[in-house]
């Protein structure tokens, strides 16, 4: 394909002011999704009660009738998790009169604002990975990024398109740093393209949905968007009170009921995992329950009357709506919901190729504007090699605080949401001090270090805090505690050649960089 | 740049709101089955128009073609959703 020349040079600044902008969220973004995708893995790993067994139906049912009595509010609307489904506690949660959610567990019923028996190591994660650790405003700005990212894939796209397939496998190592740094970027840009346009897609509606409704509602949907909307989204139909009293049928039936129900629509492997019951006590009580499907993009979901246990509506793999097809797929899709470890494991990676795809755009932007003949750098370029080094290896060491913080704090007895976010954010803005003061290559350095140092302390806590050494959770076969301390200890040395090559590229290359070891 | 990347936003919003409207409305079948498919595809859509919009030589012309495309799209969308076409 042809493009202008002047085409071509409009989406070049396109390209690199949106991704100047946006890059630094989306580093964040990835280096925190990609540990979120193991999220479940995470909760166990940072739970002080690191294998417990799961609860029976029964137990859940206890909790679900104690929680019932003792809080009218829940009989209106109440969800439950089923025992195994992300904890081995199940957990009830609802709304009290002023909206608040309340959560209950077993022997915990009185309805408390925090999630009980929950480690809060992998929420803090998934904040940093939607909102960067910022309330309520940091989903709208992360929706916001998400758009500014589609914006850089197409603009990145058109200016690399009259060379795409020359250099689709061009890795050239040597002295022209700037040719390096545009092929690794171009090679991992163009390979993980269609897992980046869909989380571009996917990151912005799950940030931006509510908003974008209400503004294309009056627009394009003459204002009945919000009513048509329940019936697109949710599978149980909305169903008035009857005003006469029922008992509910056991909560065994409904869980039976529906894998009935899913085995005859052919999901033979549906797997409740969690149910949302209305109007209980009341003769039109329903209940509808989602579950897991293990062979389909996205799980699906059974409506029944909570008290005769009769199907009232069903929305599954292989038979659901356009709407409920592209919901399930969109969510699936961002949560790596589908396809098991391999396809975790495979997101893990290209999250991971992602955060450095955003980092070595920006050496790019600095190396293309390397004055080769002096010494002297601009003011900018200095600038954003201090923002690169502080913002994004800073993140890498206060996640990795975060872990060591979650399984050292219990120790101290202190409280651990707490501590955690102040290891967590205390150790990036000391990191992003320390390298507004230092030189670029020297605070690379020493942050890669750093990193190393505290991600390779994450398995010895753990060891320390638990008992569960690596070595122990891989003989008793748990897979999921031992890849967390394995891969964190992959990291630790990854970090570690990494701070050996940015001292090989202060001590012997090229002298008029900001990267040299004399710029201060 | 502020401006073509401004008409992409502002009158490229609408832009993008007529075109997944006219796609959800006129598709055979009801609007409500194509609500989440269209919400999904607004992004990507808008995504587009944004950046359509540097193609424009310059704001001006950006701010009044997509003005005037959006107008329009919006426009022959609420004639036919009035007049009962499309439903």
């Amino acid at each position: 394909m042809k493009l202008k020349p002047a085409t071509l040079r409009t989406f070049t600044s396109v390209h690199s002011w949106v991704g100047l902008v946006a890059g630094f969220a989306l580093f964040v973004a990835f280096y925190a999704g990609a540990i979120t995708v193991f999220q479940p893995d995470v909760q166990r790993w940072a739970n002080p009660h690191a294998t417990p067994s799961t609860a029976t139906l029964a137990e859940a049912q206890q909790l679900l009738d104690e929680v019932l009595a003792q809080h009218p509010e829940a009989r209106d609307h109440v969800g439950m998790t089923f025992p195994g489904y992300e904890m081995a506690q199940p957990m009830a949660y609802w709304q009290d009169s002023d909206g608040t959610w309340l959560f209950a567990s077993p022997g915990n019923t009185a309805g408390s604002p925090a999630e009980p028996d929950v480690a809060p190591l992998p929420e803090l994660i998934n904040e940093l990975h939607y909102a960067l650790g910022i309330p309520r405003a940091g989903t709208w700005l992360m929706g916001v990024v998400s758009l500014l990212y589609g914006v850089a894939l197409v603009s990145g796209f058109v200016i690399h398109l009259p060379r795409l397939a020359k250099d689709l496998f061009a890795l050239r190592p040597g002295r022209n740093l700037k040719r390096f740094w545009q092929d690794t970027h171009n090679v991992i840009g163009v390979l993980s393209l269609p897992f980046h346009v869909m989380f571009a897609v996917t990151g912005a509606v799950l940030c931006l949905l509510l908003v974008a409704m209400l503004a294309l509602n009056p627009l394009i949907y003459q204002g009945q968007l919000m009513t048509a909307s329940s019936a697109a989204m949710n599978t149980a139909p909305t169903v008035a009170k009857a005003g006469t009293a029922a008992p509910l049928a056991s909560l065994a039936t409904w869980h039976a009921r529906s894998i009935a129900v899913a085995r005859e629509h052919g999901d033979a492997a549906f797997e409740p995992g969690y149910l949302k019951l209305a109007h209980a006590g009341d003769a039109h009580a329903v209940v509808e329950i989602t579950g897991s499907s293990p062979r389909a993009l996205g799980g699906g979901s059974v409506a029944l009357d909570a008290v005769s246990g009769a199907v009232l509506a069903t929305q599954l793999p292989g038979s659901r709506d356009a709407n409920h097809a592209t919901l399930a797929a969109t969510y699936a899709l961002h949560f790596a919901d589908y396809g098991g470890a391999a396809v975790r494991w495979l997101y893990f990676l290209l999250g991971l190729g992602g955060a450095f795809l955003f980092y070595s755009g920006n050496l790019l932007w600095i190396e293309s504007r390397r004055r080769r003949r002096q010494a002297e750098q601009g003011r900018a370029q200095l600038h954003m090699a201090r923002a690169t080094v502080g913002i994004c290896i800073g993140v890498c060491v206060a996640v990795s605080a975060a872990f060591v913080a979650a399984q050292v704090l219990p120790m101290l007895g202190w409280n651990v949401a707490t501590g955690q976010r102040w290891a967590c954010f205390g150790s990036w803005a000391l990191c992003a001090l320390w390298a507004a003061r230092r030189a670029p290559v020297k605070a690379a350095r020493e942050l890669l270090w750093l990193a190393a140092i505290v991600t390779a302390l994450v398995p010895v806590v753990h060891g320390i805090a638990t008992g569960w050494w690596l070595w122990r959770s891989a003989a008793a076969g748990h897979g999921g505690l031992f890849a967390i301390d394995m891969g964190a200890l992959a990291m630790a040395f990854a970090f570690a050649s990494l701070a050996r090559a940015v001292a090989r590229r202060a001590r012997r290359d090229q002298p008029n960089s900001v990267w040299a070891g004399t710029v201060a | 740049m502020w401006a073509r990347a401004s008409a992409g936003v502002v009158p490229g919003f609408f832009l993008a709101a007529a075109l997944v409207g006219l796609g959800c409305w006129v598709l055979p079948g009801p609007w409500q089955s194509t609500i989440v498919a269209g919400l999904v595809a607004f992004f990507p859509v808008w995504i587009g128009v944004i950046c359509a919009a540097f193609r424009f030589p310059d704001g001006k012309q950006a701010w009044g073609w997509l003005g005037a495309l959006a107008l329009l799209g919006l426009g022959l969308l609420w004639l036919l959703q009035m007049s009962g076409w499309v439903r």
